[in-house]
């Protein structure tokens, strides 16, 4: 009789079906379309675009209208009002000064004003204007274009203090 | 055959039906084994797995099943398979960069995946269960899926009206209304506006043949010092309106033949005072005293002009009118006195205000045009000859209808060109085997078909009457994203009364304020009641924020507000009569229900104006957005005059809730105490500058 070869034939079929099945490839060599909802350019390297998810689009289109005029060396208007404050408000990319603060802090002081959190009163509160969620996309905004760039923390710190 | 024999079947028949029914088996298993090692399956069990991996494992398990999920909204039409591989999408742990897909969490946006599925927004095949056919085009399925930079063409489908959260789409919308898309082709939510591009029967008053070939040639002014040409538009990358037709010289020559042949109505040359002609013919110093002139209208708040700055040629000014560098080259001098004169007269749907000009200034500036902003090489490369050739003006006519020209320029006596193009108010929602690939190497669907086809027509058709455009590369993906926006009548139930129709309000001023609003184009760029531009202040309810007397000397003598803008009020000249005919109407109708202008407020004392002066100076830090005089931020209006501009219930009001006056402003809405508005309020009134209803600039009348 010619059982081993009629297994092995039957073998060879089954192995060659489900190679067939197994279509592994396919996931492979799918191509992920464009990631980006928005971008912004680098603001010390204009050359370099930083692209953004929703959120943080949403939070560049909020900070274009209400915080560009003091957090930002040139306005859509031309000159920028950071000269005429005192103290000078930090620049919204300024990785150096703000990455250390905290997002619930950040979410406090834009919220509430300065002179809540103990600063310069001539940052206003933004609490009744904005929506915590406009808000929250803006510090997602910020730290997108942090430089240098953000970095999460291991542990959430206070949202009472700086550090 | 014997009757034993009939049971017995013979040894080698026995073999084949062993071998056979094996081999049947086998294949019958191979149905189920193919299903344990779909892609599916493999998804499910490594998302159980990076589950299994982390410390919120229940959380990240509570719905696991190990079938096919999907999500279902038949009256969206929706059965969405996606969710059987993307599980993570609701789940808030996930949304870090660092999980892998197809496992991470969806984005926060305004509608969540549970109610409204996954194809509605991202187009793809929701019944699919493989990686290849649920995102691309394949054979059995049409539909790809929309990579994310046109993810905001779906928002279009519903949203008619722009939203800001979907930037692109808007932008793409603005493009495709701006370059008068709409000339030629049908477009889903952009109607045909009374005038695209100049009438152009009497164009033979205005200029030149020679202009008008190179016009053709190159619909641009400006060229910078490298020959890179710049375009008038408020941005050098900017497409012209008039874009560059596929058209050789001899052709060009045949329009130009044509245009220049129409019969028009030659103008009076304009008689100045021989006065003022005597008095500054001579003078060595007009055409600065013009420039001077055309610098104080502020006719840069819509005509820009090249200026060099650092040796690189910037364009400075707006864009509503066109670019102005080189017009002296352009327009004949008879007709540039009658356009300034009256800009209605000859183009009744244009956008130009009609100035009042006393004879010495449009004089002056007339001058100043035809003099200053020319370029002596532009029409150098012309060569066409002097005489129109009967046999080239029938030509240009012939052109003129070929080239779709009557698609977005009238002339008399000539039938406008409806519809030339295809109508494209379906195109978002065209599927595979409607588009004509053409020869064009390409993947087969809908939106490689429409990048390259915008980007260049001639590139999926050979014989494409279509212009070429040169869009700035983001411009591309926004007319691209408008275009997928466009999907026609949704056929969906569930779709079609989703639709958020595009309400696009008119405003009809009529009587005496209609003919002045007219005349000086208000709502080109103030808005009236949701009609009109935005370059300037919404007037809606300018009655109920600003006191009459103010309104009136303003429009006499418009002096900006906000000392950072570029764009200002041109200085137009009313009479004294139009202004309060303005200002009477903007007065009393153009009001706020919110702002009672009759109740009674009890005098302010002077203490609640100390009171006010320390909010505004010490507690609240006004200062640093708003100036009183000299100090101050740029931000917010000069509130110097505020007592003589602004109403005093409308302060109040505004410091209550400025959001409620006005929806965009970025005036932070805070939470002043009764006490603390009125002080403020006491405090604001009392500043009044001096003297500034006589004192002001030169007014422009004949000195």
């Amino acid at each position: 009789m010619k059982w081993p070869s009629v297994i092995m034939i039957s073998a060879l079929v089954a192995v060659a079906a489900l190679q067939g099945c197994r279509q592994k490839s396919s996931a492979t060599d799918f191509k992920p379309p464009d990631k980006a909802y928005g971008s912004e350019p680098d603001w010390n390297n204009s050359q370099q675009i930083i692209s953004l998810n929703y959120q943080q689009t949403q939070g560049q289109r909020i900070f274009y209208s209400n915080c560009v005029w003091c957090h930002a060396s040139a306005t859509p208007a031309g000159p920028s009002n950071m000269s005429n404050l005192k103290p000078q408000p930090p620049l919204a990319n300024d990785g150096a000064t703000l990455n250390s603060l905290s997002n619930d802090y950040l979410q406090n002081i834009i919220t509430l004003g300065g002179s809540a959190m103990s600063k310069s009163a001539m940052m206003p509160p933004w609490g009744r204007t904005l929506k915590q969620d406009e808000i929250r996309a803006v510090i997602a905004f910020v730290r997108a274009i942090a430089q240098p760039p953000y970095q999460q923390p291991a542990r959430t710190s206070s949202q009472y203090s700086e550090k | 055959m014997a009757a034993e024999d009939m049971g017995k079947i013979s040894d080698r028949v026995r073999l084949v039906f062993t071998i056979s029914s094996v081999i049947f088996l086998i294949v019958l298993a191979v149905a189920p084994l193919r299903n344990l090692f779909s892609e599916w399956k493999y998804y499910k069990r490594e998302y159980f797995r990076m589950a299994d991996g982390r410390p919120d494992t229940k959380k990240l398990l509570a719905d696991f099943h190990p079938g096919i999920d999907q999500i279902w909204q038949p009256n969206l039409n929706v059965t969405d398979r996606c969710v059987t591989c993307h599980q993570g999408i609701n789940q808030p742990s996930l949304t870090d960069a660092t999980i892998p897909q197809p496992f991470r969490a969806h984005p926060i946006i305004p509608h969540r995946a549970t109610e409204w599925g996954c194809t509605v927004c991202h187009r793809g095949q929701g019944f699919a269960t493989e990686v290849k056919e649920a995102h691309q085009t394949t054979l059995a399925w049409e539909q790809p899926i929309l990579p994310v930079r046109y993810i905001q063409g779906t928002c279009g489908v519903c949203h008619r009206t722009d939203i800001p959260e979907a930037p692109r789409l808007a932008r793409g919308r603005a493009v495709i209304e701006d370059l008068s898309c709409i000339g030629c082709h049908k477009l889903q939510g952009i109607e045909r506006p009374l005038m695209l591009g100049p009438d152009l029967t009497n164009i033979k008053n205005k200029t030149s043949r020679e202009w008008i070939f190179k016009w053709l040639k190159d619909p641009r002014t400006l060229t910078d010092g490298n020959g890179n040409i710049s375009v008038n538009g408020y941005e050098n990358e900017d497409e012209p309106r008039m874009p560059r037709f596929r058209l050789n010289d001899t052709e060009r020559a045949a329009l130009s033949a044509f245009l220049i042949d129409r019969k028009s109505n030659l103008i009076e040359p304009y008689k100045f005072d021989s006065r003022v002609t005597a008095a500054w013919e001579k003078k060595p110093d007009l055409v600065d005293q013009g420039e001077t002139r055309f610098r104080q209208m502020f006719c840069s708040t819509c005509h820009s002009l090249a200026v060099v700055r650092g040796g690189e040629t910037q364009l400075i000014g707006g864009d509503i009118g066109p670019e102005l560098t080189k017009v002296g080259s352009k327009v004949k001098p008879d007709w540039l006195v009658s356009w300034l004169q009256n800009p209605q007269a000859y183009l009744p749907q244009g956008l130009m205000p009609r100035y009042g000009w006393s004879d010495e200034d449009l004089y002056k500036v007339n001058h100043y045009v035809m003099d200053r902003l020319t370029d002596p090489d532009l029409l150098k490369d012309v060569r066409i000859p002097e005489q129109a050739q009967a046999n080239d003006i029938q030509s240009g006519n012939r052109l003129f209808q070929q080239k779709g020209c009557g698609s977005c320029h009238v002339i008399a006596g000539m039938k406008a060109q409806k519809d030339f193009g295809p109508d494209l108010s379906a195109e978002g929602a065209k599927s595979v085997s409607e588009l004509d690939f053409g020869a064009a190497k390409m993947p087969r669907n809908l939106i490689p078909y429409l990048e390259s086809k915008i980007a260049d027509p001639v590139s999926v058709n050979p014989n494409a009457r279509m212009p070429q455009y040169h869009f700035k590369e983001g411009d591309l993906g926004s007319v691209v994203t408008a275009a997928l926006s466009m999907r026609g009548t949704q056929t969906t139930p569930g779709i079609h009364a989703l639709v958020i129709a595009d309400a696009r309000p008119e405003y009809q001023a009529a009587g005496d304020f209609g003919k002045a609003y007219e005349r000086y184009k208000c709502y080109v760029c103030h808005r009236f009641n949701g009609y009109g531009g935005t370059l300037a202040p919404d007037l809606s309810y300018e009655g109920s924020r600003a006191r009459q007397p103010w309104i009136t000397e303003f429009l006499k003598n418009p002096q900006t507000l906000r000392p950072t803008l570029t764009f200002r009020m041109p200085q137009f000249n009313v009479t004294d009569e139009e202004a309060r005919v303005l200002a009477n109407y903007l007065a009393l109708v153009m009001q706020t229900n919110r702002v009672d202008l009759t109740a009674h407020h009890p005098e302010f004392t002077s203490d609640q104006a100390s009171a006010g002066k320390q909010l505004y100076e010490v507690t609240y830090q006004c200062q640093s957005c708003h100036t009183i005089g000299s100090a101050g931020g740029y931000v917010g209006p000069n509130l110097i005059n505020a007592g003589n501009w602004l109403n005093t219930a409308w302060i109040q009001e505004w410091l209550t809730d400025p959001q409620a006056l006005v929806p965009d402003t970025i005036e932070p809405h805070r939470a002043f105490t009764a006490e603390e508005k009125s002080a403020l309020t006491a405090y604001l009134v009392t500043l009044k500058q001096s003297g500034t209803v006589k004192a002001s600039v030169p007014s422009g009348g004949s000195r």
